[in-house]
């Protein structure tokens, strides 16, 4: 008799026990997390906490502050991804992941959720980079384009082409005007790929012909974009160092006065708009030069949000995509920390042009857009052009042998993949 | 019975090294990429035809070999020195023993961003040196021909002390007895080095060589850090471009090869040395 009452108040309290867990759980809000590089955390607390007190018991939204560099970040999307079981409905994915992404199917089209009407308000830039074999596999949250920074105290408008550039600022070093003229990524690392891409369009060449999957990197455009980098240093016009620079060792030299010309990203601007940079309302932007009668290309170097297919919250990720991404956000994220808006509308909004005066500039630069092979084998391939480019400052060898060698090496790799006949 | 006591350890071993070598073999023979959907796909011995003719590959293994057994060298003679040094007794000893274990206690990684900076070109401390006494731009980080010394210096930095540290348990292992007696006979220190102290601590500085190699051989860290394989690709190890090609390219079946390609290597390396010792004579000593 004892032992009935004590199973029975025993199952009573374990029921009670489950339903408490049961119910707790329906009203739990749906919870969503998005990796990302640390910066773009950082950018984001505010919409972050704006964007659960509007969606209380809803969804919660909680950003992974990933590490700083795009490769560390990759690297640890990448782990995480392989072992099956990530901790993220959604990735900040940089424009040169997505086709490697796609291809290992880890990432879920968008096109249900976003349609032509909302592709037509991005900036021609922004539209860029988020497909991949006919489906949207990203929304952009920033646009990014390389850009030429010029000194205006020091010329009265930016080279255009190549010659203009080397005259102008070899002029400028040989007068003791300042002491390097043109600083730039050389680095073997992916930014020396982006800076070579912009020169080579300049040039009138192309990486890669994707129509028919091949490489035109011996041709006499990419040879000469190629010697012309390459005479920039021993000319002088660039420093030795140049070698070994990354953006930031770049965007040092520019912001200390020590250079006429830099070639970066738009987030340098405000950079040297602070209190500490000794160029500040001496800079404008332009574009990379190009020959005459060639169109300059800025590459595009834009991050974006993707959803994961392994998600098991897609609708609510993709709530949280659409918010972070939304006009007010862009406009909060431009204002408080520069980086740049994706929408066009709001490149003419005058309380953003208050903020920053170069933003048609920033448009123009966003409509010369141009993007790096849309392979998923583009890591490869970019990492041959590295090597063999920056080979070519730092040894002695010509410019048609690095691209010969280029060439050869690029089409080896997509024969050993399969990827061409 | 005996055999039965060592059936755990052998079962430990075949875990965590048997299996992910023989995982390793078979993934060499399979295509296993993006355009294969990260599946593996048999693709029979084209990874291996593949690395046979890729230059970059005997590039790096010959640039992993000259890192490894410079580096190692150069570090054993130092320990050598070191640990000599630091078994006499003298005021202060102590404090100096365990300074000179310092470098080893640092994360490789904390350490190669610090001489990162130290090196860089234009705002680097010893680049500021070099103009300030009127010396042109070093540009250590970016000369092919420089650059894989600069490596080579951090790794000695940083494991001098290890081997030293084993050069040390050594030498104290051998008793004054022996040292006392050899005096006794007429024997110089010089000869004292000669025919008591090296033959007697030779199982010491193999056991440090053999586990130096094997550590040199798979640098990756202090590489990927420092100088990320460039300038040029004059850095780069197979450690590292077995990652690229794994990590960074996805391309797993043929970093699988690459990586199991190394190990090879390492152990025709070892192999090689075993026999030059023996040519010359000096296993003898661990014969008896």
């Amino acid at each position: 008799m004892k032992l009935r009452r004590w199973l029975a108040s025993g199952a009573l309290a374990l029921v009670m026990a489950l339903g408490c867990l049961v119910g707790s759980a329906s009203f739990r809000a749906e919870e969503v997390s998005i990796l990302m590089p640390s910066s773009f955390t950082d950018a984001s607390a505010e919409l972050v906490k704006n964007f659960n007190r509007e969606h209380r018991g809803r969804i919660h939204l909680n950003l992974i502050r990933g590490p700083l560099t795009t490769e560390s970040i990759s690297d640890l999307a990448i782990s995480s991804l392989l072992l099956g079981d990530a901790p993220f409905d959604a990735l900040l994915m940089d424009v040169t992941w997505l086709p490697k992404y796609a291809a290992a199917g880890w990432l879920e089209p968008l096109d249900p959720w976003f349609d032509q009407a909302d592709q037509e308000q991005l900036v021609e830039g922004a539209r860029l980079g988020n497909d991949y074999d006919g489906h949207l596999y990203r929304w952009p949250l920033v646009a990014d384009v390389g850009l030429l920074y010029w000194r205006t105290d020091l010329m009265k408008e930016p080279p255009k082409t190549p010659d203009e550039l080397v005259s102008v600022a070899g002029q400028l070093v040989q007068t003791n005007a300042v002491a390097n003229g043109f600083v730039w990524q050389g680095r073997q690392y992916e930014g020396l790929s982006c800076d070579f891409l912009e020169v080579l369009q300049g040039f009138g060449g192309e990486w890669m012909d994707t129509t028919t999957n091949t490489m035109q990197l011996d041709t006499p455009e990419a040879t000469g974009a190629a010697a012309w980098l390459n005479d920039l240093i021993s000319a002088g016009v660039s420093p030795y160092a140049v070698t070994n620079y990354a953006e930031s060792e770049s965007l040092q030299a520019f912001k200390s006065g020590d250079a006429a010309l830099m070639r970066n990203w738009p987030y340098a601007w405000a950079e040297l708009q602070k209190d500490d940079s000794n160029v500040k309302g001496n800079v404008g932007i332009s574009l990379m030069v190009a020959q005459p009668g060639e169109r300059p290309g800025a590459t595009l170097g834009s991050w974006g949000l993707s959803l994961m297919r392994q998600s098991s919250h897609q609708e609510a990720a993709v709530e949280a995509i659409r918010y972070l991404t939304n006009e007010a956000s862009q406009r909060t994220r431009f204002l408080n920390n520069g980086y740049s808006p994706t929408q066009a509308n709001l490149f003419s909004d005058p309380e953003m042009l208050k903020s920053s005066p170069v933003l048609p500039e920033l448009q123009v630069a966003l409509n010369h857009a141009i993007v790096r092979p849309p392979t998923p084998l583009y890591a490869q391939l970019s990492d041959v052009v590295q090597r063999e480019l920056n080979g070519l400052f730092t040894e002695t060898g010509s410019a048609d042998e690095a691209m010969a060698t280029s060439q050869q090496r690029s089409q080896t790799l997509l024969r050993a993949a399969g990827a061409t006949p | 019975m005996t055999v039965l006591l060592a059936v755990p350890a052998l079962l430990l071993i075949a875990v965590v090294f048997g299996w992910p070598m023989l995982r390793y073999a078979w993934l060499s023979f399979h295509a296993d990429s993006v355009l294969t959907g990260l599946e593996p796909v048999a693709n029979g011995g084209a990874n291996w035809i593949r690395l046979a003719v890729d230059q970059r590959f005997w590039l790096d293994a010959g640039q992993t070999a000259r890192f490894a057994l410079i580096s190692v060298g150069m570090e054993l003679l130092l320990a050598l020195a070191i640990a000599l040094l630091l078994h006499q007794s003298w005021r202060g000893r102590g404090a100096v023993r365990a300074l000179t274990l310092l470098p080893w206690a640092l994360p490789t990684t904390m350490m190669a961003l610090g001489w990162r900076w130290i090196f860089n070109t234009p705002y680097g401390p010893i680049e500021v040196l070099a103009r300030t006494i009127g010396l042109d731009s070093l540009d250590l980080l970016s000369t092919p021909s420089i650059t894989w010394l600069v490596t080579v210096f951090a790794d000695v930095w940083k494991t001098t002390p290890f081997i030293t540290l084993i050069l040390l348990a050594g030498l104290q292992s051998i008793p004054d007895d022996l040292y006392s007696a050899f005096r006794l006979e007429g024997g110089t220190p010089l000869q004292a080095l000669r025919r008591v102290t090296l033959p007697l601590l030779l199982p010491y500085i193999l056991l440090s060589l053999l586990f130096r190699l094997a550590q040199a051989f798979g640098v990756f860290d202090l590489v990927q850090v420092l100088t990320g394989g460039g300038p040029a690709g004059s850095t780069e190890s197979i450690a590292l471009y077995a990652y690229l090609n794994g990590m960074r390219f996805l391309d797993f079946g043929y970093s699988a090869t690459v990586m199991l390609a190394g190990f090879l290597l390492l152990t025709a390396l070892i192999l090689a040395g075993t026999l030059v010792l023996k040519t010359f004579g000096v296993l003898r000593p661990l014969d008896r």
